[in-house]
């Protein structure tokens, strides 16, 4: 494992969370009573 | 020229000139008069402020820019519901160009109220006379050149669902608003004492107020102002009019001894009524229709249940028989020719072999697993959006609102409990249309009980694993017990946390129809396709930190020694009990929380053994991958087919079982026995609900109280049932 190696596992783990947390706090709509604004039925 | 041809979308940056409000009656027709006239180009959002469904498409048609707004449906425009007030407002603050008001031909009377409603506002309006095939099959004669002269607007008769008499409409409701002072309305005239009174009023208002002529329509402002309309009184700015308004409706009240709002109603349903009669006629001996004799049984005290729980059955046996196998298929490409793509892709871009792992016993195995049941949510979808079309799923709630009431539960909550099934979402913030907010409250702390559809591939993996030939049985079985518990949990409410009487619940029961396909096929995918969404997302996020919770520490040998085995193993004894006291049944239920398909996702990077190496041997060409998929397709095509005409179940499945498939169902097969499988299949189904429906929680009611209480009460009831089922299974000896 290089330093290489590291960056891309935070990149990686970085981003992961990051889709997490706009999944969730930003609520993209992601149900068929959601919208793409956020607002939810 | 068809319609859908000579209109082209419009960029989103052209203004739009010529603004269409379409309004109507629930059940005229609306939906389906917008999906075709504007398709895919509907965008859908939420009126400002409000969490009513707006639906909006811009397009342009014979060289005119035309943007259409599709009001949310009503009975009338007083500002009782959300619904009415957001109708109200766009039409009085906007002042469209043009509205087309859809009326339902085979109701005429009552639709007609709304109709003499929205001529007060003064704006053009074209009336399309929608569902006239029907009124046609059923005898009813219109006189639609009556009708016009009556209304001084343009009737059109429109068959929505075949497209029928869209062009036309288009054409007069361009007409109208090109020329609004020829299409003017006519003024229908409400008697001699409510006409001096407005009119005695406006003259008062104007003068004291003139900047209001340009603003609201007088005679409109006046009749608002008599029926003492808070809302109108505060948005014209018109606070402290109100002696002069009783001054106005003074006599009115005198003279009729009823209230002034009583009174403007009974003067509409009065023109409403006479112009029914004028413009109709029907045939002297009512012929029975379809509807009236499917209701006579669907609706009987004693089949009405019996019949909602079999046509459930066979929704949940066609689901799984249709899409089963294209589920196998998905699953067959996914394991194989997918990842083996995958591999070789990120050997090409020298990615090291923890990146291998990560993309194939992660994200692949991750994501695919709970992929691969798109076919069975969007069949899922298909037929529950088909009986929603249909008129059934009204007579549903009809049904189970006399068996709910009659247990002192409010009858109008099954509505969005029925919502539910799809999503439970959205069915948390339907619980607005309740006036009542303990029922409000109530309602939605029993709606996760509702198994949605994101439960759905936990049920399928399982079932295919243990229950193939009952598959559409056991299916419907955990729909059952979800809604059996919901009642019960519900009467226990009411008797603890919120007691009180339930009001009345009316509801109207549209007729049986035959859903469009264009209209199925839309609300199939508005559906279905939040699920396709979180697999991009919250799965996919889910599926790497997964990963990588299976791997550390690094270079960790088992999986039951990661960080996720070790939290796993520490939680595992609690499930023990109930039947699946393993770390790797733990570890997913605890990932299940953020979603409940994430648990199939979870099971799949956990249960599914390394794929980082490449298989022995050589493999297969591009081109035979490619011929093998197309070659599998067709088969579950076929096999799909046949299976909906076998009364032995699902064959493709019985046959992988044979044939002895790898793969996480087969582990699954091998780590739980059927009893604990359900057990597990009932636990996913009431333990808490996923973080969005506590998101929902917290955004309707303000407050995290209403999420906690939902958090701890299913806990424990899924524990417990859970616990029953394998504790009482093994009891009585069964499926051990």
């Amino acid at each position: 494992m290089g330093i290489v190696d590291y960056v891309l596992i935070g990149l990686i783990v970085g981003g992961a969370f990051y889709l997490l947390y706009r999944s969730l706090r930003k609520k993209k709509g992601y149900c068929h009573g959601c919208t793409p604004s956020g607002k939810c039925k | 020229m068809t319609l859908q041809n000579s209109v082209r979308p419009l960029p989103a940056t052209e203004p739009a000139p010529l603004r269409i409000a379409v309004a109507g009656n629930p059940n005229s027709g609306k939906s389906t008069l917008i999906n075709s006239l504007a398709g895919t180009r509907l965008h859908v959002g939420n009126w400002p402020g409000v969490t009513v469904e707006k639906r909006e498409a811009s397009f342009e048609r014979r060289g005119e820019r035309i943007a259409l707004v599709d009001l949310p449906g009503t009975y009338s425009l007083s500002p009782y519901t959300q619904e009415e007030v957001v109708a109200r407002d766009y039409l009085v603050e906007e002042r469209p160009d043009v509205i087309i008001d859809v009326v339902d031909a085979t109701n005429l009377e009552r639709n007609l109220y709304l109709t003499v409603q929205l001529l007060e506002l003064e704006i053009p309006v074209v009336v399309a006379l929608n569902i006239h095939d029907e009124a046609e099959r059923m005898g009813y004669r219109i006189d639609v050149t009556a009708m016009e002269r009556a209304l001084g607007v343009r009737i059109v008769p429109t068959v929505a669902t075949k497209g029928s008499g869209l062009e036309a409409l288009l054409d007069a409701a361009t007409a109208a608003a090109g020329d609004p002072s020829r299409h003017r309305p006519r003024r229908l005239h409400y008697g001699g004492d409510i006409e001096a009174a407005a009119e005695a009023l406006m003259t008062e208002v104007l003068r004291g107020h003139p900047d209001l002529a340009g603003k609201y329509p007088g005679r409109w402002l006046a009749f608002k102002l008599l029926e003492g309309d808070r809302r109108v009184i505060d948005e014209a700015g018109l606070q402290g009019i109100e002696p002069l308004v009783a001054r106005a409706a003074e006599h009115l009240i005198s003279a009729h001894g009823e209230d002034v709002e009583s009174l403007m109603a009974d003067a509409r349903y009065a023109r409403a009524t006479g112009l029914t009669r004028e413009v109709l006629t029907k045939p002297d001996v009512r012929k029975i229709e379809l509807t009236e004799k499917i209701d006579r049984i669907a609706l009987n005290r004693f089949l009405g249940i019996p019949l909602f729980l079999a046509a459930m059955w066979l929704v949940f046996k066609l689901t799984f028989d249709v899409s089963a196998p294209f589920a196998d298929w998905l699953g067959t490409v996914t394991a194989g020719p997918f990842t083996r793509w995958t591999r070789v892709l990120v050997g090409l871009v020298r990615g090291p072999d923890w990146l291998i792992s990560l993309v194939t016993e992660g994200v692949i195995a991750g994501v695919g697993s709970v992929l691969v049941f798109v076919p069975v949510i969007f069949a899922m979808m298909f037929f529950i959006t088909f009986l929603e079309g249909s008129g059934y799923m009204a007579r549903a709630a009809f049904v189970m609102d006399r068996a709910m009431h009659s247990m002192g539960l409010h009858g109008k909550s099954f509505i969005p409990m029925l919502l539910g099934f799809g999503c439970n979402v959205p069915a948390i913030y339907a619980t607005r249309t309740l006036e009542n907010p303990r029922d409000k409250a109530l309602t939605a702390l029993l709606i996760p009980l509702m198994s949605c559809g994101a439960r759905l591939p936990v049920y399928i993996l399982f079932v295919a694993a243990f229950f193939p030939s009952r598959s559409g049985t056991v299916l419907w079985s955990l729909y059952v017990l979800g809604i059996v518990l919901a009642v019960l949990m519900g009467i226990l409410f009411k008797r603890t946390l919120f007691r009180g009487d339930s009001p009345m619940f009316i509801m109207e029961l549209p007729p049986y129809r035959m859903p469009s396909g264009k209209s199925l096929a839309i609300h199939t995918w508005e559906k279905g396709k939040h699920f396709l969404i979180k697999a991009g997302t919250y799965i996919l996020a889910v599926s790497v930190l997964v990963w990588f919770l299976l791997n550390l520490p690094w270079g960790v040998e088992q999986k039951k020694d990661s960080y996720m085995g070790t939290v796993g193993q520490a939680i595992a004894p609690v499930f023990k009990p109930l039947g699946f006291g393993t770390w790797e049944a733990a570890s997913s239920l605890v990932a299940g929380v953020i979603a409940k398909e994430i648990v199939v996702g979870t099971m799949g990077e956990i249960y599914v053994p390394g794929k980082a190496e490449a298989p022995a041997g050589p493999a297969p060409s591009l081109s035979e991958d490619l011929r093998e998929i197309g070659t599998s397709f067709a088969e579950a095509g076929k096999n799909a087919f046949t299976n909906v005409f076998s009364t032995a179940g699902i064959k493709s499945l019985q046959a992988e079982e044979d044939e002895g498939t790898t793969g996480l169902r087969s582990v699954v097969s091998k780590t739980f026995t059927p009893l604990s499988a359900y057990a597990f299949m009932a636990f996913v189904l009431l333990y808490m609900p996923c973080i969005v429906a506590a998101a929902a929680f917290k955004h309707e009611f303000g407050t995290w109280k209403w999420f906690g209480v939902a958090f701890i009460y299913q806990t424990i009831l899924a524990w417990s049932v859970a616990l029953l089922i394998y504790q009482g299974g093994t009891i009585l000896g069964i499926g051990g």
